[in-house]
């Protein structure tokens, strides 16, 4: 990059950097607030103002309604945005290195296409594709490209060549045994799938990191109460605890999120414990210190900064978890049977799997690859993001 | 601290681990309305009785009107007696039940384990000896896609191929057939290779990247000049430190599986094992046995950790006990 200087030490503007005030907040920080309020009004307004029937949007005459599911994802996007993204386009010299050797590992490029394929189709999807309808008289239409016999479906929509029904595009992945097009469910089972990733990330991360960091500088005996704690999260198996929940008290898609994110930030808390506790002994922190940085401006400025890369990948790791686990759920028939997921998707077409087998195998396939992305990711991120890890990574 | 010590402190924690845990269970149970008191008032409700008194004399049956801590201190006997009452649906005591389900449990979770235990090392191993190569990419393709694969959704696939397709393997597993025959091995060849499949690729990983570590180390070298075959210096010299750090993670692997995934093998192969009996329990409103069959896996799970900790010190001596 011949044309454009790299940063150097004398011309930092220091005073851009060195912000004195509590209240003097950055861009990024300024804009979630922006953002957040307006969502915020707007869920207090849809959950005590209108009825549980009443669309939220119903004042400006639209017929989108939201759940405290989706004001949460929202949420959560527009934290994704502002310190994730927005960051990476403010600090071009790191993204482009960050981007150098992450490239460098060709299944998680791939891996990260397919997972913002299921990202923008889990969000744009649903605006712009009505909801599967209940058609019976197009059940178990096949994908497009294949055949089945004539007798399984119980009108073609395709052409019937030599007593074979065709697929057609209508229905790029065939139809349900009620004649919802699988292609749609799909699209819906990814907004189901995102909500899930970023909801619980976002859970684990928090809590993970405030119980760690407080736990390291609280230090003594509430470190090792705290810490005992961790070891009992990290010891309940959770699925069955769940089951138990379910048993006792019935449970949504929103349950099954907070369960599952509530007993798994373990493992984040104590790498967060980790790493402040050695941070503090270095030289850096020292001197911030000693320049009069309070303790949350070293815990924000370098503790979470340094750790960050390992919670990204420990994250990224844990999200195919979660699915997997919806997906179960889901499959036993268990799970919420309001959620358009995959995994209800697949236990609704495990009865016609003989002569229907696409029902099961699409949304399987996808989920599949979807957990296999997550993998590859959280694998590429460990090196990208930490050049120290390179060695010492298991 | 002392060995005896550290087993003492280990084994305690564990006792408190499974009481906390039974405790949350308590708890939740007291919470929540007993379904079989509604059940009663329901019923007294229907034929024309009057449903308050019923709920009342449900409640009393239970023993539901004494206070909470008598309640508490009564279900933790309970739980560490064993006595874990009379399952409603199955109309057999719990523990029966649930001794009866791990017959079948075991049949295919000893195989399962066996293999997952002697086959991911070993592959590891050769794939690390063998680093780069296309055996190396080929075993690291295979514990991806047996990681990243659903268990249950591989099963029915398989399902379909080998019972619906091929007809090789019957469809719905059958009881009556003698543990140790080949009608008993053909059917459960499907569900142990799926669960393989699901658990070999963490532990395949795992040894391959730790044995890479020793593979250049000086006592390898060493050996190597000594004269020492290429079997025997991976055997003694790799092998061996590979498996300590891998034993931390081999059986929390194996038991996250176990809990998880094992409900739901069984429920696709319909195999009447543990995973089974907590499902159907959980369709029929079983409460005495959803409970036995969850404390059941619970207390698995706490010993397996406990277990797995203390081989992990006796098998490296380098491990302090004042760190944990």
């Amino acid at each position: 990059m011949a044309t454009e200087e790299s940063e150097r030490f004398d011309k930092v503007d220091w005073n851009d950097l060195s912000r004195s005030g509590r209240f003097d907040l950055s861009i990024n920080s300024i804009g979630m607030l922006l953002t957040a309020l307006p969502l915020t009004l707007l869920g207090v307004y849809s959950t005590a103002f209108t009825g549980p029937r009443t669309a939220t949007f119903e004042f400006i005459g639209l017929e989108q309604n939201l759940e405290s599911l989706d004001f949460f994802f929202i949420f959560t996007l527009l934290l994704a945005f502002w310190y994730l993204a927005l960051p990476l386009y403010q600090n071009p010299r790191m993204t482009r290195y960050y981007w150098k050797e992450f490239k460098r590992n060709r299944p998680a490029v791939v891996s990260l296409g397919w997972l913002g394929i299921v990202f923008v189709g889990g969000l744009v999807g649903p605006l712009i594709m009505d909801p599967p309808q209940q058609q019976l008289l197009i059940g178990y239409q096949p994908p497009v490209f294949t055949s089945v016999v004539d007798t399984t479906p119980a009108t073609c929509v395709g052409d019937v060549v030599n007593g074979r029904c065709f697929g057609t595009w209508q229905h790029p992945l065939g139809t349900t045994q009620g004649g919802k097009d699988v292609f749609t469910m799909i699209v819906y089972g990814m907004t189901i799938s995102m909500q899930i990733a970023f909801i619980t990330t976002t859970i684990v991360a928090t809590i993970g990191i405030s119980f760690g960091t407080l736990s390291a500088y609280a230090g003594g005996w509430i470190d090792e109460i705290m810490m005992r704690f961790v070891d009992i999260i990290l010891s309940f198996p959770t699925f069955l605890m769940f089951l138990l929940i379910l048993y006792i008290y019935g449970a949504g898609l929103g349950m099954f999120i907070v369960v599952f994110s509530l007993f798994a930030w373990g493992g984040t808390a104590r790498y967060i414990r980790s790493k402040s506790l050695s941070i503090s002994e270095e030289e850096f922190i020292k001197a911030s210190r000693i320049s009069g940085a309070s303790t949350y401006q070293v815990i924000r400025g370098h503790v979470v900064p340094n750790a960050a890369s390992s919670i990204i990948t420990q994250l990224t790791l844990l999200i195919p978890g979660f699915l997997l686990a919806e997906a179960q759920l889901a499959f036993l028939g268990i799970g919420d049977s309001a959620v358009p997921s995959w995994g209800q998707l697949i236990s609704a077409g495990r009865s016609d799997l003989s002569f229907a087998p696409w029902i099961v195998l699409a949304p399987g396939i996808v989920l599949f690859f979807t957990i296999l992305a997550f993998n590859f990711l959280g694998d590429a991120l460990l090196d990208a993001l930490n050049p120290e890890a390179e060695a010492e990574s298991e | 601290m002392g060995f005896g010590r550290y087993v003492t402190a280990r084994v305690l924690w564990a006792a408190v681990v499974s009481l906390i845990i039974v405790t949350v269970t308590f708890l939740l149970l007291s919470a929540a309305p007993n379904p079989a008191v509604q059940r009663a008032a329901t019923q007294a409700a229907l034929q024309g009785g009057d449903p308050a008194e019923a709920a009342e004399r449900a409640r009393e049956l239970r023993g539901l009107n004494q206070p909470l801590y008598v309640r508490y201190f009564d279900f933790i006997r309970n739980v560490y007696t064993l006595e874990w009452g009379w399952s409603v649906s199955r109309s057999q005591p719990v523990m029966e039940a649930v001794t009866q389900a791990l017959y079948y449990t075991a049949q295919y979770s000893i195989p399962w384990t066996i293999l997952t235990v002697i086959l991911g090392p070993l592959v590891g191993v050769y794939s690390a000896a063998n680093m780069y190569s296309w055996k190396d990419h080929a075993a690291t393709g295979f514990a991806f896609f047996g990681y990243a694969i659903p268990n249950f959704f591989f099963g029915i696939i398989l399902l379909l191929i080998f019972g619906v397709w091929l007809e090789w393997i019957p469809i719905t597993y059958k009881t009556g057939v003698p543990v140790f025959s080949v009608q008993n091995a053909i059917q459960l060849a499907i569900p142990v290779f799926v669960l393989v499949t699901g658990s070999i690729g963490a532990v395949m990983r795992v040894s391959r990247n730790e044995s890479a570590e020793f593979q250049n180390a000086d006592f390898m070298k060493t050996a190597k000049a000594k004269g020492v075959s290429p079997l025997r210096a991976y055997a003694y010299h790799v092998m061996r430190p590979t498996l300590v750090p891998l034993s931390t993670t081999l059986v929390g692997q194996l038991l996250a599986l176990f809990l998880g995934a094992s409900l739901l093998v069984e429920v696709v192969f319909s195999i009447p094992g543990l995973g089974r009996l907590t499902y159907e329990a959980l369709l029929a409103q079983d409460t005495n046995l959803v409970l036995g069959t969850t404390l059941f896996f619970t207390f698995v799970a706490v010993i397996g950790n406990l277990i797995e900790d203390l081989v992990f010190t006796v098998l490296d001596p380098r491990i302090s006990y004042d760190d944990r």
